[in-house]
């Protein structure tokens, strides 16, 4: 090709790549809100930094290193968000939760855009993951985080050794509630490779209501409790959960396998599956 | 005024009345008199068009108590209860004017008409003195004449009062005791429910008694309350005597034959 | 006398007019009184600082409001019908069955939240409803003590079917305790947008029902006597109130303190119980208190919105304790 021609070839190419690449960039919005963790660190793995990161007052949500120095916004019923914060800070989307159902509603009479790409349970994760980034305009970059993880929770997944019954409780105050299938924390627990016991309970929220009763009567091999609490109280309910006298005539209580989970790794979707899973299985379910 | 024949109440099941009749006509007092649970209240509240009839004839000018609507009924009677309310934060003089309200439209304020028919009303009862005091912090004769004034605000030809005097003191009974007669002697008529014998023979025209839910006897005091009526009506050895300058006296034998009660001594 | 009392009202619509100015202007974030003017008047660019005033605090300002004037109405009306110094919109159960109707949508029903106003009303009334039922029917119906009766009895049982809720529902329960503990809400016009009719019908109903709750005053007899009929008047107050109070809680949630010691207030202050005064005094009394207090939820904590309930009593009460030793 001569010179001329060759120039004008690549001309033609930057120019056509520039076409390409401008409205697509145009499309992505600028200032972006996540109110949950899982938004949160799925923009920050997809090199996204969002202006403000919403917290949950009394909550112990986990952020990727990348958000540390990110603007929080403390998030409570019935709005989720100060609704006034939010609007100084203009956002061009927020990324929310359907627990602040009230506070969308209220943020689209402010004109702003909003989103709820939660995922319910480990399933919904990888299409919310490539939802979100193709809200941000990183499509590439979800699905290469989507193969990561999948990797991740394939590896953490092989080789189950044994399958002990497992009951998760969440414990709210001094009440339990069992974590249903439908759960995130059940499904993670079903990926480690446990029967998840229900005591026969169902519910559309994921969480039951069950007695001391019904614990015992399930009589699971392992009962790991959730609290719902800071870091402070972790200790105390730990103690009050493992002197329950009830529980502790089940089998998990007489091989002293009643253990306390320390984060919101089970509460809530977040990206660190594989992680978690190894995690149950090595300290609690020992199948691994 | 008032014309009620054969009036016949029922209250919750029981037969209260059973046939009573009685007029009132303006510029008399007419007194009714009986022992308790005659029937007195329930005639008077009856013939007031307060209390539903179960049967006979109440009629005011004429016309039906049934079928008066309730602004036009005050208009013909005015209903003074025996222990009305006392609210805190009402004034005489506020008391008054609500009486006042059948004359005053839903919508309209009131008019000079009516603030100098409010000041009538408390100048007839002689309550002038205490007219910007609360009710809260008037004596029980007090009381009495102003809920005698909110009644004459009404500028009824009746005025209705069931027992202004039971609860009151020597004082004070003979107080609103004379301001009744004044208001009788000053062409009002005056339907007064009263247990005091003396003190209706003293100021009533005419004395309605009842017994047992039907008027037995109508008349001036001196013909209808005499021994043998107190006798049969009350179960009591009594008298009313007239005596000089107006004053009535209730002779009754209290301890009954002395030999009896005594025992043997 | 009189002084007194206009010396009352222009004290009530100070506080109002001032509550009104602080409630546009404070908050999470500060917007300069001059912005505020300018907003109102239509002037003001565009940007957050309008957005802020004219779609978050004023409508939340016009909700303070009506609902802190309902309640006040509400309080008087109930309290001049049924004679009784310890009535209020609780009493005929309406707070009660709004509870149970709003936590139904906020628990059972999260989907449809925009129902949530009509929830609250629909219940309220319903609760009221029974209520004068079990008032009315029978001897001796419509006196003040069977209305009181009937209402605690009504109250208890709408009050076991929000435990009830709030223990099928566990999870969601966190959303509930906003409206259980009373508040407003920045969420726009939505809200009002649904109410306002009730508020209106509630405090014209309240307009005519003046005359007649001063001649109730002076009890059933001589109110008779004059030509009303207490127990349709007591009626007619009993809907009003809860019409009124059913709105406020549909948009306020359950607020227990206004309908209660606003009327007292008014009454002890202006000196007099003429329905004639309380009732619109009230008006502008609770709707001051309101106002205020939603400023100071809103500014004590920020960017947090405390709930407005505990704020009306460490407002209301010490003022109440105060006119109550002047009055004693």
């Amino acid at each position: 090709m001569s010179r001329a021609a060759t120039r004008a070839a690549c001309l033609a190419f930057v120019l056509l790549a520039a076409v390409l690449a401008a409205p697509a960039t145009a499309d992505a919005p600028k200032r972006i809100v996540a109110l949950t963790p899982f938004s949160a660190n799925t923009l920050a793995a997809l090199g996204v930094k969002p202006i403000a990161i919403g917290q949950t007052l009394g909550g112990n949500e986990n952020f990727l290193p990348s958000l540390r120095n990110v603007r929080t916004l403390p998030l409570a019923h019935p709005n989720g968000p100060n609704m006034e914060q939010l609007a100084s800070l203009r956002p061009g989307l927020v990324l929310s939760s359907p627990t602040w159902t009230r506070g969308n509603r209220t943020m689209r009479t402010l004109d702003m855009r909003v989103e709820v790409p939660e995922p319910l349970t480990v399933r919904d994760m990888y299409p919310r993951i490539e939802d979100i980034a193709e809200l941000v305009d990183r499509e590439r970059a979800g699905r290469r985080l989507v193969a990561r993880i999948q990797r991740e929770v394939s590896r953490a997944t092989q080789d189950l050794k044994s399958r002990p019954r497992v009951m998760l409780l969440l414990g709210v105050g001094r009440t339990p509630y069992v974590f249903l299938p439908n759960s995130w924390g059940g499904y993670i627990l079903q990926l480690a490779g446990a029967r998840l016991v229900d005591a026969g309970a169902e519910s559309r929220s994921g969480f039951a209501r069950v007695s001391d009763e019904a614990i015992l009567d399930a009589d699971p091999e392992v009962i790991i409790g959730v609290p719902h609490a800071r870091a402070e109280d972790l200790n105390g309910i730990r103690d009050y959960m493992r002197s329950n006298e009830v529980w502790k005539l089940t089998q998990a209580g007489q091989n002293n396998r009643i253990h306390v989970w320390g984060d919101d790794k089970l509460l809530q979707a977040n990206l660190d599956v594989g992680a978690t899973v190894t995690r149950v299985r090595t300290r609690f379910l020992k199948n691994r | 005024m008032l014309e009620a024949t054969d009036v016949r109440v029922t209250i919750g099941g029981t037969p209260i009345l059973h046939g009573a009749d009685i007029t009132v006509e303006q510029g008399e007092l007419v007194a009714v008199v009986g022992p308790n649970g005659a029937g007195k209240s329930t005639l008077a509240r009856a013939a007031a068009g307060i209390q539903k009839l179960t049967g006979g004839d109440v009629r005011w000018d004429g016309q039906d108590v049934r079928k008066l609507r309730g602004r036009a009924l005050a208009r013909l009677r005015a209903f003074v209860p025996q222990r009305p309310r006392v609210p805190a934060g009402v004034t005489v003089r506020d008391a008054v004017r609500i009486g006042r309200s059948a004359h005053i439209g839903p919508l309209q304020r009131p008019t000079a008409a009516d603030r100098a028919a409010t000041e009538r009303a408390i100048e007839r009862a002689g309550v002038e003195r205490f007219a910007d005091r609360m009710l809260t912090t008037l004596s029980g004769g007090e009381l009495q004449r102003v809920q005698i004034a909110v009644g004459l605000a009404q500028e009824a030809p009746v005025l209705m009062a069931d027992e202004p005097t039971s609860h009151l003191d020597l004082g004070a009974t003979v107080s609103v005791a004379r301001l009744l007669r004044r208001l009788a002697d000053d062409g009002l008529g005056v339907f007064l429910v009263v247990h005091d014998l003396a003190l209706a023979a003293a100021v009533a025209d005419r004395v309605v008694v009842m017994s047992e839910g039907r008027t037995v006897a109508s008349g001036p005091a001196e013909s209808v309350l005499d021994s043998a009526r107190l006798a049969e009506v009350w179960d009591v050895d009594a008298s009313v005597e007239a005596g000089s300058q107006g004053q009535t006296a209730l002779r009754v034998s209290w301890l009954g034959d002395q030999d009896m009660t005594r025992g043997s001594s | 006398m009189s002084g007194r009392r206009v010396l009352v009202v222009a004290v009530a619509v100070t506080a109002l007019v001032l509550g009104v100015g602080a409630s546009l202007a404070l908050g999470t974030i500060d917007v300069p009184l001059g912005t505020v003017v300018d907003a109102l008047l239509g002037k003001a660019e565009e940007g957050p600082d309008k957005q802020i005033v004219l779609q978050l605090r004023l409508p939340r300002t016009v909700d303070a409001i009506l609902v802190g004037a309902a309640l006040g109405v509400a309080g008087a009306l109930l309290q001049g019908a049924l004679g009784n110094p310890l009535a209020s919109p609780d009493v005929i159960g309406v707070t009660a069955g709004s509870g149970f109707g709003a936590i139904l949508i906020l628990l059972a029903f999260p989907g449809s939240i925009a129902l949530l106003p009509v929830g609250a009303l629909v219940f309220g009334l319903t609760a009221a409803t029974l209520v004068f039922v079990v008032a009315w029917i029978g001897p001796d119906g419509g006196g003040s003590a069977r209305l009181i009766l009937a209402g605690i009895g009504i109250a208890a049982l709408f009050a076991a079917g929000t435990t009830g809720l709030m223990t099928a529902y566990p999870d969601r329960v966190q959303s509930a305790i906003f409206f259980l503990a009373g508040g407003l809400v920045s969420d726009g016009w939505d809200g009002m947008k649904q109410i306002w009719p009730y508020f209106a019908v509630g405090l014209a109903f309240s307009v005519c029902l003046i005359r007649p709750l001063d001649r109730l005053a002076l009890g059933d007899d001589v109110a008779a006597s004059l030509g009303t009929r207490p127990r349709l008047i007591r009626l007619g107050a009993g809907g009003a109130a809860a019409l009124l109070a059913a709105a406020s809680a549909a948009i306020a949630g359950l607020l227990a303190f206004i309908g209660l010691v606003v009327p007292h207030v008014i009454r002890m202050a202006g000196g007099t119980a003429s329905h004639g005064f309380v009732v619109p005094v009230s008006a502008l009394g609770g709707a001051a208190l309101l106002v205020a207090g939603d400023t100071l939820a809103r500014t004590v904590k920020p960017p947090l919105e405390l709930p407005v309930g505990p704020f009306m009593v460490v407002i209301g009460v010490p003022m109440f304790l105060w006119l109550l030793r002047k009055a004693v």
